[in-house]
């Protein structure tokens, strides 16, 4: 066991935190102030990626046949904790780096890799996830799109929602049934479709969370091509859950809560707060999630650079995520107070991202229902 | 960063796991509690195989300290394994002639292994103190909390003192060794609740099979992992302040928990004396109120990362 930084990967964090400094422009808290999937921040991002590309980051955890660097998972590891703590100016890219791009590496065709893989690692490319639906939520295996063979194509039909980022996203990595008799895990395909093909509509759906957040779309005789189609026919779900193992732990949320936590107790200190015991212990529980957080995440990374296969150590670092930010932006509310009713507060703008912590990328319990089968191996009924 | 052990550390897990196996346990540690009994002969046989001295072991060192630390204590071992292995050596960097028993100034109650210790450590304030104990002078106190107890009179001006300073690094390494004697006694009072709830039966099936049931022990594990590495990395780090507080903080927060939950889960029979889970459960809650407890750590965590003491 080695709890430290190597040289290179100290020296990597410092030479990112400098181009970040340059690269972000003054007015960054007002780009991102609503939240990654704004049209400004969408707007940022498809310049900043190209420059991370260019500095060999954005995908440099890749192999190098996809444009990467080999670098190791650590390495993409750090990336991501300085994106998050500047609240993430790769936008929706993050996504592609983190489970789309390597998921059409286990997955794809030779001509799917050539075709998805040079714009991820080039930073021009943007993909939104077609997973859940209306009546497929936690559920995710009761999805009911289908799309049918006709001749050389499938025809789709049904709807998405909560479908983040579709509203610019070239490509949705769109969960499927293709076998309209099947049930449950069997009969689901994984397909890659352009957003611009002819049959899809979207509608976004207000919310809390931030600007152009959520969004419905719909697929109307969508027709696309079977060589569309990302790995096995009716055996789709692997894929799935393969693209579900990086993503649950593809943000490290903990970063941006540790950080706020340090803003936290800064202002907390020049407003005398610090003198109440009951404020710091809250700071220090606080902070004591947070790095909980973080090391259990560093595990599931840990085990990825040891080449492991998936296992539940993801569902527990999610929830031990989960328990950080809800920790930070409570503490948030107490020390500001009314303040952070004001939209656009520091406090408020953590608030909007922690709430839906337990929620996105799936919820709390089923987080926990797999901690308990595959961890703990309770029973099922 | 590297998660794994390498194999040194396996080899010495699978040594220590062997000599446990065959002096310690549940059912020992039951049958010493009857008398509130020290474990003299296991210590003696942990000493023997050279395990109460990895920490300074030039080969070893306080990752391999811990890990010993959470075996006994696992394996429910009556022995002052946490002071032994973590807090003598680090706070005076020598093996301390055991049992050795750690309390602070102001101190009200009986002290873990209290009646045996021969050697005290005492958070004295500025400084710690080496005091040496006579265990013939020793006032037993009787306790349901896992481990032999006993009263203390403390002379704030015994022993030796280790220097100015030297009590903040006494508290960071007790801290480190409270949270790795939680980690080991979670671990075990978790294993044996999901092993109870798998074979209890209610309403016709494992009552190890309803989801609220699930819920719980699944958040119980997501503590018990947390709170090992948080752990582990303390102990790579040579305990400095702030890790060791926040581990601690969480570790006694996690220990809170799991004891409720566990117990919750077990029923009327994890009152017994029959059952197991007593064994470590009581003793989650005897670390609990060490050195300042759950809110001293936490306060302890928020002074170390933001008011630089």
């Amino acid at each position: 066991m080695e709890f430290e930084w190597s040289q290179e990967d100290r020296e990597f964090r410092r030479e990112l935190q400098e181009f970040l400094d340059e690269n972000l422009p003054g007015n960054w808290d007002q780009i991102s102030k609503d939240g990654p999937g704004s049209d400004a921040q969408a707007e940022f991002a498809s310049e900043f990626c190209p420059k991370l590309a260019q500095k060999g980051w954005l995908t440099q955890n890749w192999p190098r046949e996809y444009g990467g660097r080999d670098a190791t998972p650590w390495r993409h590891a750090i990336l991501g904790e300085e994106m998050w703590k500047r609240g993430e100016p790769r936008s929706s890219q993050y996504m592609n780096v983190n489970w789309v791009g390597p998921t059409i590496m286990r997955y794809g065709s030779e001509e799917q890799k050539a075709a998805f893989l040079p714009p991820i690692s080039e930073g021009r490319a943007t993909w939104c996830q077609g997973f859940s639906e209306p009546e497929a939520g936690s559920d995710l295996v009761s999805l009911r799109t289908l799309a049918l063979r006709d001749g050389d194509d499938y025809l789709i039909n049904g709807s998405k929602i909560w479908t983040s980022y579709c509203n610019y996203a070239q490509h949705c990595f769109l969960v499927v049934r293709t076998d309209p008799n099947s049930k449950r895990h069997r009969g689901i395909s994984v397909l890659l479709v352009p957003m611009d093909t002819p049959g899809i509509e979207i509608r976004e759906i207000p919310s809390l969370v931030g600007e152009r957040y959520f969004f419905e779309v719909f697929l109307s005789d969508v027709r696309v091509p079977i060589s569309s189609r990302l790995g096995p026919e009716n055996e789709g779900w692997e894929v799935v859950t393969y693209s579900l193992a990086f993503e649950r732990v593809g943000a490290p949320r903990y970063a941006r809560a540790a950080l706020t936590l340090d803003e936290l107790a800064k202002l907390a200190e020049e407003r005398g707060l610090l003198e109440d015991p009951t404020v710091l212990e809250k700071l220090g529980e606080a902070r004591a999630l947070c790095e909980a957080s973080r090391l259990l995440t560093y595990r599931v990374i840990d085990l990825r650079a040891h080449d492991s296969p998936p296992t539940a150590d993801t569902n527990v670092a999610r929830v031990a995520g989960t328990m950080a930010e809800r920790a930070v932006s409570e503490l948030a509310f107490e020390i500001f107070g009314p303040e952070a009713l004001e939209y656009g507060h520091s406090a408020e703008a953590h608030y909007r991202l922690a709430m839906t912590a337990g929620v996105a990328v799936g919820t709390t319990e089923v987080n926990l229902n797999l901690i308990a089968s595959r961890f703990l191996e309770l029973p099922k009924e | 960063m590297d998660f794994d052990l390498n194999e040194e550390q396996q080899a010495v897990l699978a040594a220590v796991g062997q000599l446990l196996a065959q002096r310690a346990g549940a059912e020992r540690a039951i049958e010493l509690a009857k008398k509130a009994e020290y474990d003299g002969e296991l210590e003696a046989a942990l000493s023997k195989s050279g395990f109460l001295d990895v920490a300074l072991d030039v080969e070893m060192g306080f990752l391999e300290a811990v890990l010993v630390t959470e075996a006994v204590s696992a394996a429910a071992g009556v022995v002052s394994i946490g002071a032994q292995l973590l807090v003598a050596p680090g706070l005076t960097r020598r093996n301390l002639p055991g049992p050795v028993a750690v309390t602070r100034l102001g101190h009200r109650g009986p002290v873990r292994f209290g009646a045996h210790a021969r050697t005290l450590l005492l958070d004295a304030g500025d400084e710690a103190r080496l005091i040496e104990l006579d265990p013939s002078k020793a006032e037993p106190v009787r306790s349901n909390f896992g481990y032999p107890m006993g009263r203390i009179e403390i002379d704030p001006i015994a022993g030796e003192s280790l220097g100015p300073g030297s009590g903040a690094t006494l508290r960071n390494w007790w801290r480190l060794a409270i949270a790795a004697e939680a980690v080991g006694s979670m671990g075990s009072a978790l294993d044996v609740t999901v092993a109870y709830v798998k074979q209890r039966h209610q309403f016709g099936r494992a009552i190890g099979s309803f989801q609220a049931i699930q819920h719980r022990l699944a958040q119980c594990a997501v503590l018990r992992e947390a709170t090992r590495w948080m752990v582990y990395e303390a102990a790579y780090k040579g305990a400095p302040a702030d890790a060791t507080a926040t581990a601690a903080a969480y570790a006694t927060k996690a220990a809170d928990q799991i004891f409720a939950e566990t117990h919750q889960l077990t029923g009327a029979m994890g009152f017994t004396r029959e059952h197991d889970l007593h064994v470590w459960s009581m003793r989650l809650q005897a670390l609990r109120l060490e050195a300042g407890g759950i809110y001293g750590h936490q306060r302890a965590a928020a002074q170390a990362r933001w008011l630089g003491r």
